[in-house]
């Protein structure tokens, strides 16, 4: 390295950021094999961005009270303040493609059998986030106090009175009154403005650091040293970095044809008509992104409690893939584990199913669909198991990949 | 090439998804009004369920007489300098409802409706609690008074419009326009205080308002919304009013969208000349 | 490895960065205009005000842009206050002290505005006569409509006291 004067010296001097950007950019080697699915991870930190700043511009005139909520958000962002549509369909557009840059991620995650040793740690903290941003995401919808608004969270949370025992007081405990009121939307407001992000933020730096520290999967599964990366890859920057913008700017383009002119699906005109306490709109249904485990909760229509369990259990069950899955084979990708591969595919179409299902009335033909397409939910994770063992079988008689 | 297909296979995913969860299921989540819709083919402006009208040419100078002998006791018609009998509260309180003054009515109005509301308001109306009762009028007197209407009616628009024509049971806050009838007196006569308007047209759109308008009993069974039987060109007008103030930032947004995506394509070609250029030597 | 190495004079680099930030230009130019004024308070920036409701002697405030104007009607009792004097007789300033930002009285015994804080003194035109305060108390940008006062447009008559 030639000696660097200037700016860039006195501060390497310092903080030593040659060898940093080396470490982090330069020096960082990715495998050549990966494709572009490895960008939705860079995309949900991009999504994550726009959310932050969009939110700082709709915090500045948004009002956390029950009777000013409403116009705050639908006269005064929407129509007063100079460009605050903008950031409000920014904001509300930007969270429903962060779930959908999110099942993208994820299901990247688990076709190419990122999840497994060594990467644990990196399926968990992600699990995390997760949750973490479902929460943001739910505390976020009550803000307008629109009647979509409203609704969802008087129903969910009224999930939690199912709870044996301490239910009926935990949900009066949640809402801080006997139904969903001003005190829900504060404490809501707080949560979703303050803690759940800083949380997010505190994951994702734990994640990434997961990743670095392991390195990142590829296509084919094949594990690979650092050496080998290094010898066979490509640097994070420039080249990485090269087609990562371009794979952005694709994306911004889609993301913002959303906001100005296709932005219905993430703003219900539903909830364009103020909260109502006393009358529930004729059809009310979560946002898109949490259709699918919805529909799990009402599939099994006959018992109330199995629907809970099963609800419950839909969430959660990812969490435990790593351990789910004990699979041999050297190359952990999907892509060479043809039983893996066909109930992925399954699971695909199914979760595609529930989703589309949540927003069907559930009545007749649907009821039944509903069952199925939730049975068929838990045979992917009840799958894993069976498929580890004959995959160990054909490794144990020299077969196998 | 494999990366195109990748995207492929996500294109169809995430359209048949986005297919099923818009498309699809607001066709079955709202079937019943597309087949209200239907049924009475609405927006039916001839209110042909009210069977046939007679000839509507009657004399406006009886029509004056009939009106100050059975209209004026409760309606004003400013334009022919007849007050309103009542300050507004007072005539919410004993009605209900603050009755209309007349003077534009016939610009809004269907003719034949008005004269089949005339003659039987809570038939025409579909709302039984209507404050107006039926006067027994015979269709020759009913003719003269919307003769005289008429001759006396001027079109109004947009606000205006929307003041005469719902403004006494809705307000649209936003645009500082209230109910003419205080709140509580709508909420003793309809049993709910009627919505605010001012960005229904975002809850509701337009093409359901429209039907709805025309015949609120079909799409919403049991809602205390009468009938009110306005004509084609006050609904239309009245329409491009309700979007207009719902989304006044309409025509900024498709400017400023079509900015930022012609500047995203600018982004996406020159990030890509980059990406191939550093890519040039990588197989 | 044969990939290129980015050169520091790399045009496509330049390109994209600079075009990035014209984008991030936009974005910044957005997020200046939603602070700017509400429309309403914009609309409330302008007050109208009919002179003829003030008695002789009368002192009447205005509020204006979230400010005390005093309007007072002057007797001939009062100073003559040539350049300051709107419609002949009346004083319209702001009634915020040009020391620190107090509210200054009038005591109509004495006809002068005396200002509670550090006892800064302006006479019945509204000119600095005692104490602290370094110059006469603003006139608010005005506008004459027969009678009637508008506050926060100009017209002529505010023009021409402004360079006289
Ligand atoms: C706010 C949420 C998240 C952010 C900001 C984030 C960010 C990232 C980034 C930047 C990477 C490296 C690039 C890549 O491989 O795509 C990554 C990798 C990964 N993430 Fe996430 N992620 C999030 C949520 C999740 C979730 C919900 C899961 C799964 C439950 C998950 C699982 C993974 C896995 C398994 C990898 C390694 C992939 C591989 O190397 O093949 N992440 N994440
Ligand atoms: S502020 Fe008025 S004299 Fe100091």
């Amino acid at each position: 390295m030639e000696k660097k004067g200037g700016l860039m010296g006195w501060l390497d001097k310092r903080l030593a950021v040659d060898a940093l950007w080396k470490v982090m950019m330069s020096e960082y080697y990715l495998p050549k094999n990966i494709n572009f699915l490895w960008s939705f991870g860079v995309l949900t930190m991009l999504v994550f961005v726009i959310l932050v700043i969009s939110g700082i511009f709709v915090l500045m005139y948004y009002k956390p009270d029950s009777h000013m909520a409403f116009d705050s958000v639908n006269k005064t962002i929407m129509m007063d303040v100079a460009y605050g549509w903008v950031f409000r369909h920014v904001h509300a557009v930007g969270a429903s493609i962060m779930f959908l840059v999110l099942f993208i991620h994820m299901g990247r995650g688990i076709y190419y059998g990122s999840y497994k040793a060594p990467r644990e740690v990196v399926w968990v903290t992600g699990f995390i986030l997760f949750v973490l941003m479902s929460a943001t995401a739910f505390t976020g919808y009550l803000l307008p106090w629109g009647q979509m608004s409203y609704w969802a969270a008087q129903t969910i949370t009224t999930l939690f009175s199912k709870i044996p025992f301490i239910g009926p007081d935990l949900v009066i405990w949640i809402r801080g009154n006997y139904i969903v009121e001003d005190a829900t939307l504060t404490r809501f407001f707080a949560l979703h403005v303050t803690l759940l992000p800083a949380l997010i933020l505190v994951f994702t730096a734990i994640h990434l650091y997961a990743v670095r520290v392991v390195g990142s999967n590829n296509e084919d599964g094949i594990p690979m040293t650092k050496e080998e990366k290094k010898e066979k890859g490509i640097p994070f920057w420039p080249v990485f970095m090269s087609k990562e913008y371009f794979v952005m700017s694709v994306f911004l383009l889609f993301f913002f044809f959303l906001v100005f002119f296709n932005y219905k699906f993430a703003m219900d005109p539903i909830n364009f008509q103020p909260a109502d306490y006393l009358q529930t709109p004729p059809h009310i249904y979560p946002e898109w992104y949490f259709l699918a485990f919805y529909e799990v909760l009402r599939g099994f229509f006959f018992s109330e409690t199995l629907g809970l369990i099963g609800f419950v259990l839909s969430m959660f069950l990812p969490l435990f893939l790593p351990w789910l899955d004990t699979s041999p084979y050297p190359y952990i990708s999907g892509k060479h584990r043809p039983l893996f591969k066909i109930m992925w595919w399954i699971f695909v179409v199914d979760f595609i199913a529930l989703t589309i299902l949540g927003k069907l009335p559930p009545t007749g033909l649907f009821a039944w669909l509903g069952l199925i397409t939730s049975l068929v939910y838990f045979a992917f994770f009840i799958a894993l198991p069976i498929i580890s063992k004959i995959e160990k079988k054909k490794v144990a008689s020299g077969g196998g990949q | 090439m494999k990366e195109l297909k990748i995207l492929a296979v996500l294109i169809v995913i995430v359209g048949v998804t986005y297919w099923g969860i818009e498309p699809l299921a607001h066709s079955i989540m709202h079937k019943h009004i597309e087949e209200a819709i239907h049924k009475y083919h609405l927006p039916d402006y001839e209110f042909s369920d009210l069977g046939s009208t007679p000839p509507l040419d009657g004399d406006p100078a009886k029509g004056k007489e009939a009106f100050q002998m059975f209209c004026a006791s409760c309606h004003g018609l400013k334009a022919d300098g007849i007050p309103a009998p009542m300050d507004p509260k007072t005539a919410a309180m004993s009605f209900g409802v603050v009755p209309p003054d007349l003077s534009n009515i016939t610009s809004y109005t269907d003719k034949k409706f008005l004269f089949h509301f005339i003659k039987d308001p809570a038939k025409a109306s579909e709302f039984k609690k209507i404050a107006m009762p039926a006067m027994g009028l015979q269709d020759e007197q009913i003719a003269d008074i919307i003769a005289y209407l008429d001759s006396k009616a001027k079109k109004v628009h947009g606000e205006e419009l929307f003041k005469e024509a719902c403004g006494r049971c809705h307000g649209a806050k936003y645009q500082k326009i209230y109910a003419e009838t205080p709140p509580d007196a709508l909420k003793k006569y309809l049993g709910k205080v009627p919505p605010d308007l001012s960005i229904i047209m975002k809850a509701k759109g337009e093409h359901y308002l429209v039907a709805f308008i025309n015949k609120p009993q079909a799409l919403l069974p049991g809602t205390s919304m009468p009938r009110v039987g306005l004509n084609k060109e006050a609904t239309e007008d009245l329409m491009k009013y309700l979007d207009e103030i719902s989304d006044p930032h309409k025509e900024q947004r498709q400017k400023v969208g079509i900015i930022v995506l012609a500047y995203m394509l600018v982004m996406i070609g020159l990030t890509y000349a980059w990406k191939k250029k550093i890519w040039k030597n990588i197989h | 490895m044969a990939e290129e190495k980015v050169s520091r004079r790399d045009f496509l680099l330049y390109a994209m960065g600079g075009w990035a930030a014209v984008g991030l230009g936009g974005v910044l130019y957005a997020m200046y205009k939603t602070w700017e004024p509400l429309p309403e308070v914009k609309a409330a920036g302008i007050v109208r005000f009919d002179l003829s409701k003030v008695q002789p002697g009368q002192l009447k405030v205005v509020q204006w842009r979230g400010k005390p104007v005093f309007v007072l009607r002057r007797t001939p009792d009062m100073d003559k206050c040539d350049n300051r004097s709107i419609a002949n007789e009346y004083t319209v300033v702001v009634g915020i002290c040009t020391h620190l930002g107090c509210i200054p009285n009038w005591e109509p015994d004495k006809k002068i505005f005396k200002c509670p804080c550090h006892g800064g003194e302006f006479n019945a035109c509204g000119v600095n006569i005692f104490g602290p305060p370094p110059r006469p108390l603003e006139i608010p940008p005005f506008k004459l409509e027969g009678t009637t006062i508008v506050l926060g447009e100009t017209g002529p008559e505010y023009e021409k006291m402004m360079k006289g």
